[in-house]
């Protein structure tokens, strides 16, 4: 569909207009509230995957096997959390919006919530980075080290940036959390107003298994009261999982225990403890790694040409890939595939930078400094 | 897709040796992997004997053949697979110029000729499934009655009809992507309101261009006119799912088979290496069955054991004695006995014939090793006037198939038209052979270089007619004490020559081929060396024909004892409780690649050995 400017302004005025749900009276406002905290949840699902591509493209070729794979599956998962949530949005009439400034996050992000906080980077896979993943996947109690229990804290918040101010909004103490507000505000929208009213979204505007397919999860159309919750319970569980086990019920690990493998050397099997995986052992070679700089940004450039052009190449190349997804997200889910070989092309960029080594002997990365857009459609 | 962890280690020789198991299958390639997968279903015993080490389907397996094929200099069929000098196979590049009569043992398959053929198949586990290109096209209704209705080669004791369910099993377990309305041609039917369980891939824009070339064009062969067009190839790789397959309820696609989750439902990215493997496993292969097959328990899955020997007794097999070593690198085995009720042999056309032979078993009708058929391929090359994209796609989406059949057959073999996305690739070794001719020849480098390559490899297009070989009793598998492998088993000897009506066609094929050339406007840049090993004449032209691995015929398919070796249900004549599953049980090739129908017979044979046992 065209991109109507008129709707943007929409969007960012509900932004504005957003304050704790127990002193929302209408169903308007609760309806705006809902459609704000699921663009919220398309920009975290989304602020995960830079870190993750940084981690998983900065190991060398030809090693590092299971981390490479481990990482690479989740990415993918995000991308599928990413497209349910804009599904989500579109199915009680929103308006989804990756281009809007400050969508993607200016790494490091930190989390301000005192002496628990933790930022994330954009950095090269390494055990500190390792433990930032399981941070950000943390489940609700049990985990299997006690000292990460509740350590995130409004991880959505801080990422947000570009969603306006977060100091007079409800805080969550997971991602989990997070999505029980939203499911909790749903299903009481949906009492208040029946599908008629909750569910206004044109169903040609869910992107659907058609465009996407993974072993660990199926893309759905949200639809339905039915279908917006099981969207909801498919995101957490496979994020920081809901349950108390290791695997749900259709055997597939959520992303904290595939990054617990990684820490522990170990693949888990089916019915192992959550602190004991029991599988086969993988190798994790840390010096296998390029050494490409921390939250390196256009700056760290300025005297180096052709990583700056590289790296200015990459973000626009990034950036387009953003413009796409919201395109398809608004009406034009066919585009997917020409996000494919997009995919490829800025894979290959963010490759070429983290070879390229630095006169401080680091290596070069994407600073992942995405502009606002520019012009129209 | 979940490989279950230690599957492969789930038994022991000695306990495998110890159990009589309800069916013994020889061969985990397609063949096995279905038949075993539908016995499991039932819950019978299965024990699955597989000649290569079987490592494959763990990540690490699997990466290791990409590994291997990115690293390797000649990017042929075998190039991700290991040399298992215990469980050898042949490989293209093995091919030579045969002198006429001393045979070429330089290979793995020792070759009488005349024609020197570089066929291949491949023996790890998954089969030729590994390196397979995935086109499953079905065969005409009319491929079922060559000598009723042009007089040549046999008919099937089956029609048509009577495979139709079967195919139908056979693309869902494939998962194929493909329109019914494309596929309508020949006589080709479909049931009312059948739908492929995934949609068609699109056609590349080499295959579209080709198309617009050749619009209005129409070919008259024996009186009979037929118009051309691009049509796409059903597929077996992951597209977009049906949401209409199975009267509205879908498909779910089987994604990259692993043993550690770390996969994901993979579909075609469009790599353009689908031969000799694809990367992402969006290609099936039969390693998505057996992960299916092994989780349902019932099944087990001995590696590393080579079937020796197929014994009787009182004219039912007893046992199979089997060889099972320890290490791909050494030669030491030990032997055992594998007792089961009902066996399977499908280890392919030329292994099962080999494992006949070299048992020794009684054949009423002779003809276990005859009739070895494999589809010549006749290339064609040449450059387009414009850049076309080639490179860009999965080896092959569409073709020419107008060709397939007609009236014609009574005088010449029919042939199938590929377009290959990958340039010239199978015919000069393009785009690497370009780059060392740009480089060492025109002294191209820089900007010029990258230019100049670009420029020719885009406007590559190769045709590769797949043209029909019929039976031939002197095209034939034997074996010979003189040559074995590491393990002593013997090795197959061909003798093999391509035939004048498959010459016909090759010769008509190039015809056809120089006037799709023309109505694009490119130029034609095919030259067929005499010093080439598959360099044939006919009528004073030379060609060269290459082998297509659509191995078939060995142990053909028929209505007695005496014309054939095994019955509709792929069962043994001569023996109650053996059956021959696979390639060989084929009567025809027609012009179909041959595993989509090899995998339909398989349904029915499984039907058939169920009965068996109850």
């Amino acid at each position: 569909m065209k991109w109507d400017k008129q709707q943007a302004v929409d969007v960012d005025t509900n932004r504005a207009g957003v304050a704790m749900t127990e002193t929302m009276g209408t169903s308007e406002e609760k309806l705006r509230y809902l459609r704000t905290q699921l663009h919220r949840a398309m920009q975290l699902e989304h602020a995960t995957i830079p870190p993750y591509l940084m981690a998983l493209y900065s190991l060398k070729p030809g090693s590092n096997l299971d981390a490479q794979n481990i990482l690479r599956v989740i990415v993918v998962e995000e991308m599928l959390h990413l497209t349910l949530a804009a599904n989500l949005l579109n199915a009680v009439g929103g308006l989804p919006d990756l281009t809007v400034d400050g969508f993607v996050p200016r790494y490091p992000a930190p989390l301000p919530d005192g002496e628990t906080a933790f930022t994330v980077n954009l950095a090269p896979f390494s055990p500190d980075t390792l433990e930032t993943f399981l941070k950000i996947e943390s489940p609700v109690p049990p985990a299997p080290d006690a000292a990460l229990r509740g350590t995130r804290r409004v991880l959505y918040g801080a990422l947000s940036s570009g969603l306006g101010s977060t100091t007079d909004e409800k805080r969550f103490a997971t991602i989990g959390e997070f999505y029980r507000d939203i499911e909790a505000t749903l299903n009481q929208l949906y009492e208040d107003m029946g599908p008629d009213r909750l569910f206004t979204g044109a169903v040609d505007r869910q992107v659907t298994s058609n465009y996407y397919y993974s072993g660990g999860g199926e893309l759905f159309p949200v639809t339905d009261i039915a279908s917006a919750n099981r969207a909801i319970q498919l995101i957490v569980q496979q994020g920081e999982g809901y349950t108390e086990s290791v695997h749900d019920a259709e055997g597939e690990i959520a992303h904290y225990y595939r990054f617990y493998q990684l820490k522990v050397g170990r693949y888990y099997q089916r019915n192992d403890p959550p602190d004991g995986p029991s599988g086969p052992p993988l190798d994790v070679d840390w010096e296998a790694v390029f050494p490409v700089g921390k939250n390196l940004s256009m700056d760290d450039y300025r005297h180096l040409p052709e990583v700056r052009h590289a790296a200015a190449a990459f973000n626009e190349s990034y950036g387009s890939f953003l413009r796409l997804l919201t395109d398809a997200f608004n009406g034009r889910p066919q585009i997917l595939s020409e996000a494919v070989p997009m995919m490829f092309r800025f894979r290959d960029k963010f490759l070429q930078l983290v070879h390229y080594p630095l006169p401080d002997g680091r290596h070069a990365a994407p600073t992942f400094e995405i502009g606002p857009r520019r012009c129209g459609p | 897709m979940l490989f279950p962890q230690g599957a492969t280690k789930k038994t022991t020789f000695k306990a495998a040796c110890e159990t009589v198991h309800d069916v013994v299958i020889v061969g985990g390639g397609v063949a096995g992997a279905i038949i075993a997968d539908e016995l499991a279903k039932a819950h019978k015993s299965v024990l699955i004997l597989e000649a290569g080490p079987a490592e494959d389907m763990t990540l690490a397996g699997y990466e290791s053949y990409l590994r291997r094929f990115y690293g390797a200099t000649s990017k042929d069929n075998q190039a991700p697979y290991p040399v298992n000098p215990n469980a050898p196979m042949p490989r293209g590049p093995e091919a030579r110029k045969i002198t006429p009569g001393q045979p070429a043992t330089g290979g793995y398959i020792v070759q009488n000729g005349p024609f020197a053929s570089d066929t291949t198949y491949t023996r790890v586990l998954g089969g030729t499934t590994m390196h397979w290109e995935a086109k499953v096209l079905r065969m005409l209704p009319e491929d079922f009655h060559m000598r009723s209705q042009f007089g040549q080669g046999v008919d099937w004791p089956l029609n048509y009809e009577d495979l139709e369910p079967y195919y139908e099993l056979a693309e869902a377990e494939i998962g194929v992507s493909a329109d019914v309305e494309d596929q309508q041609y020949l006589g080709l039917k479909f049931r009312k309101g059948y739908e492929f369980p995934m949609q068609g891939l699109p056609l590349s824009y080499l295959d579209r261009q080709v198309d617009r070339g050749i619009e209005n064009t129409a070919v008259t062969v024996a009186g009979e006119t037929h118009s051309l067009r691009v049509r796409p190839f059903p597929q077996g790789r992951n597209g977009i799912p049906n949401p209409r397959y199975a009267g509205g309820q879908g498909f779910k696609p089987v994604g990259a088979v692993n043993t550690a989750q770390v996969e994901i439902g993979e579909r075609c990215q469009g790599n353009n290496n689908c031969v000799p493997l694809c990367p992402v496993q969006a290609k099936y292969h039969a390693g998505k069955t057996l992960a299916k097959a092994l989780k349902r328990g019932g099944v087990r899955l001995l590696p590393q054991a080579v079937a020796a020997k197929v014994q009787l007794r009182d004219g039912r097999v007893s046992h199979i004695a089997v060889k099972h070593y320890a290490d791909p690198a050494s030669p030491a085995f030990e032997e055992g006995n594998i007792r089961a009720k009902v066996f399977v042999l499908c280890a392919n056309a030329i292994e099962n014939a080999r494992l006949m032979l070299q048992s020794d078993l009684p054949s009423t009708s002779g003809l276990v090793g005859r009739n070895l058929m494999d589809h010549a391929y006749l290339l064609s090359w040449g450059l387009m006037p414009e850049r076309c994209g080639t490179m860009r796609g999965t080896n092959c989406t569409g073709g020419i198939v107008d060709l397939r059949g007609g009236t014609f057959r009574r005088q010449q073999a029919a042939f199938s038209v590929d377009i290959h996305n990958d340039g010239w690739g199978w015919a000069t070794g393009a785009p690497y052979s370009d780059l060392t001719l740009l480089v060492d020849d025109e002294n191209e480098f820089g900007c010029d270089l990258r230019r100049k390559l670009a420029e020719r490899v885009t406007r590559q297009l190769l045709l590769a007619a797949m043209v029909d070989v019929l039976p031939s009793e002197s095209n034939r598998i034997t074996v010979d004490p003189r040559y074995t492998d590491a393990l002593g088993n013997l090795r197959p000897v061909m003798s093999y020559n391509v035939p004048e009506y498959t010459l016909r066609g090759v010769a008509y094929a190039r015809e056809f081929s120089r006037l799709v050339f023309q109505r694009l406007g490119a130029a034609d840049h095919t030259a067929y060396d005499p010093e080439d090993y598959g360099y044939v004449t006919y009528e004073g032209e030379g060609y060269i024909v290459r082998g297509g691995n659509h191995l078939a015929g060995t142990h053909m398919m028929g209505t007695s004892p005496r014309n054939s070796v095994v019955n509709t249900e792929q069962r043994s004549w001569d023996h109650d409780n053996l059956y021959l599953a696979g390639g060989g049980s084929l009567p025809t090739i027609a012009t179909a690649n041959v595993t989509l129908t090899i995998a339909a017979l398989c349904y029915k044979t499984a039907s058939a050995i169920l009965r068996d046992l109850s």
